[in-house]
């Protein structure tokens, strides 16, 4: 298994956010992870790409067969996972061009003039929150990662520009095998991507695994995420 | 910019040795004590004969900037620099001053004191770089006099602070002047003591002063940056620390004194650490902890 998570127990600020998740992704897999606000969807991506400011009580991660539960964030981005952030910090005095010079693994022509103009810019400082999803994706292409978690890109983009993000996130990642986790709130992006599988995560802990990504949006759609335990398709 | 690029300084003095000056057409360059010999007005300036130190007397305008570069690289070497820089009347340059020790541990002094004189209309970009080593001790104390209708840029950068650094700053504006100054330090097992005096002095005199100062591994900082408005001019200074260790104390003190009623001056200052969310961005995009800090530190100072 390229990225297996097993049983994890997470707290942040000492109360439990993750209560015992269990993940499993494939090498060139794209998978979602759907869930209504403060679910720990988010907490999920960044205790996988290591943030030091959650502690895990229980459980193990693995990527590409090695354990990385205690290992530095900088070492699991080395070995090849990123995450597209769902807020990006602003890092003043910092331009966009400066901190993809320093973390680039490949050379990648930039040809969308947004993304161009915003090279020049100092990170996130004033980008409205379609420029913070363009920017996020620019580093990621240029990180040239085996694994990448995108939280929420699909928020803040107009229906054409998630379109385009799609377009860019199948060419440029799914196409060379990357593996892929879409965190999202709507959804919407699935109609674009089409995951291999959907994991519904309410309250810390995943309810429900779906193939048919349809199936999970019209269920969301009608009953909401709270009514989800309650549907057929519940997990447990 | 460092001893590598000063061979063809125009003032190149090493501990206590002149060993270079490059005249220039339209530039008058001397050892300050033979500027005190040659010319009666700088008296008033040096007030008692220098016994070293540099003159500089930029009576045309030049296409080039001008370098001086003053350097320990001797143990134990005591400056006392007197300086004097004038700009004559319209001219519009560039200087880049760079003082320096060749490496650690020379346990040297530097003292240097100077007045920057720019006439009416003059202008000038003053790029002033300090570069020391650990157990140096230095003091400057330096005075900007804008005349009418002139232009002073003046930037100051010391990433490689000395064990003690005292830095003087006094800007008088008159008339329609204006100023823009950026004081860039980091201190690392230091102490640094800044103290900055604006004076505006004529109507329509401008000024800002930035100060941006980084607290690292137990060292102190104190800034004092003061404002009279002493007529119709405008100011503002803005005054930012970043605490990065938490034995580092930083103290920023701005001060506005206004004595007429149609000046406008302002200030802000905040001094904060590093923050984590920040820090934890740059390494999950593969930076360690050291680089990170370092970007955050190097992107501090450039805001």
């Amino acid at each position: 298994m390229f990225l297996k998570i097993e049983n994890l127990k997470v707290k942040g600020d000492g109360k439990e956010i993750l209560k015992g998740i269990s993940l499993e992704i494939k090498k060139g897999e794209i998978q979602a992870l759907l869930g209504p606000n403060a679910s720990g969807k988010s907490t999920l991506a960044q205790v996988i790409l290591g943030n030091p400011k959650y502690k895990i009580i229980k459980g193990k991660i693995f990527f590409k067969g090695k354990e990385i539960t205690k290992l530095p964030p900088e070492k699991r981005a080395q070995l090849g996972l990123a995450l597209s952030w769902q807020t990006p910090p602003v890092i003043r005095g910092v331009k966009l061009s400066h901190l993809i010079d320093i973390i680039k693994k490949r050379e990648f022509k930039v040809k969308e003039k947004i993304a161009s103009s915003l090279l020049e810019r100092e990170i996130n400082e004033g980008f409205s929150g379609g420029e913070k999803k363009i920017s996020e994706i620019l580093q990621i292409l240029f990180l040239n990662p085996e694994f990448v978690i995108f939280d929420e890109i699909d928020s803040g983009l107009d229906v054409k520009r998630l379109e385009e993000v799609s377009k860019i996130i199948k060419n440029e990642l799914l196409k060379k095998n990357v593996s892929v986790l879409l965190i999202t709130h709507q959804g919407q992006i699935l109609n674009f991507l089409r995951p291999h599988l959907v994991n519904v995560m309410v309250d810390g802990k995943i309810i429900c695994r779906e193939k048919d990504y349809k199936k999970v949006l019209k269920t969301i759609k009608n009953y909401g995420y709270e009514k989800c335990k309650k549907c057929e398709l519940f997990a447990d | 910019m460092d001893m590598k690029n000063v061979k063809n300084a125009n003032f190149l003095q090493i501990d206590h040795q002149i060993k270079n000056i490059l005249q220039k057409q339209g530039v008058i360059i001397l050892p300050s004590a033979k500027s005190w010999e040659k010319f009666q007005w700088v008296r008033k300036f040096f007030k008692r004969k220098p016994k070293e130190g540099y003159f500089v007397w930029v009576k045309k305008q030049i296409s080039f900037p001008l370098t001086t570069c003053v350097a320990i690289v001797s143990p134990r070497i005591s400056q006392d620099l007197k300086n004097f820089f004038v700009v004559e009347k319209n001219v519009k340059i560039k200087a880049n001053i760079l003082c320096e020790a060749a490496k650690n541990h020379l346990y040297g002094i530097h003292k240097a004191q100077g007045s920057i004189l720019l006439k009416e209309g003059a202008g000038l970009e003053y790029e002033h770089f300090h570069k020391w080593g650990e157990e140096d001790l230095v003091n400057t104390d330096y005075e900007f006099i804008l005349e009418k209708d002139s232009r002073l840029v003046y930037n100051y950068k010391n990433l490689f602070p000395p064990k003690n650094l005292s830095l003087k700053t006094k800007v008088q504006g008159y008339k329609n002047s204006s100023s823009n100054l950026t004081i860039v330090a980091k201190a690392l097992n230091s102490k640094i003591d800044i103290k900055d005096n604006i004076f505006l002095r004529d109507e329509k005199s401008q000024t800002i002063v930035r100060l941006r100062l980084v607290g690292e591994r137990q060292s102190q900082i104190q800034a004092v940056s003061k404002m009279f408005a002493l007529s119709s001019g405008k100011g503002h200074l803005d005054c930012q620390g970043l605490l990065v260790d938490k034995e580092a104390k930083i103290s920023l003190i701005p001060q506005l004194v206004c004595k007429n009623k149609e000046a406008q001056i302002t200030h802000e200052a905040s001094i904060g650490k590093i923050n984590e969310e920040q820090l934890t961005y740059l390494r999950i995009r593969g930076l360690t902890e050291t680089q990170a800090i370092d970007l955050i530190i190097n992107g501090f100072l450039k805001t």
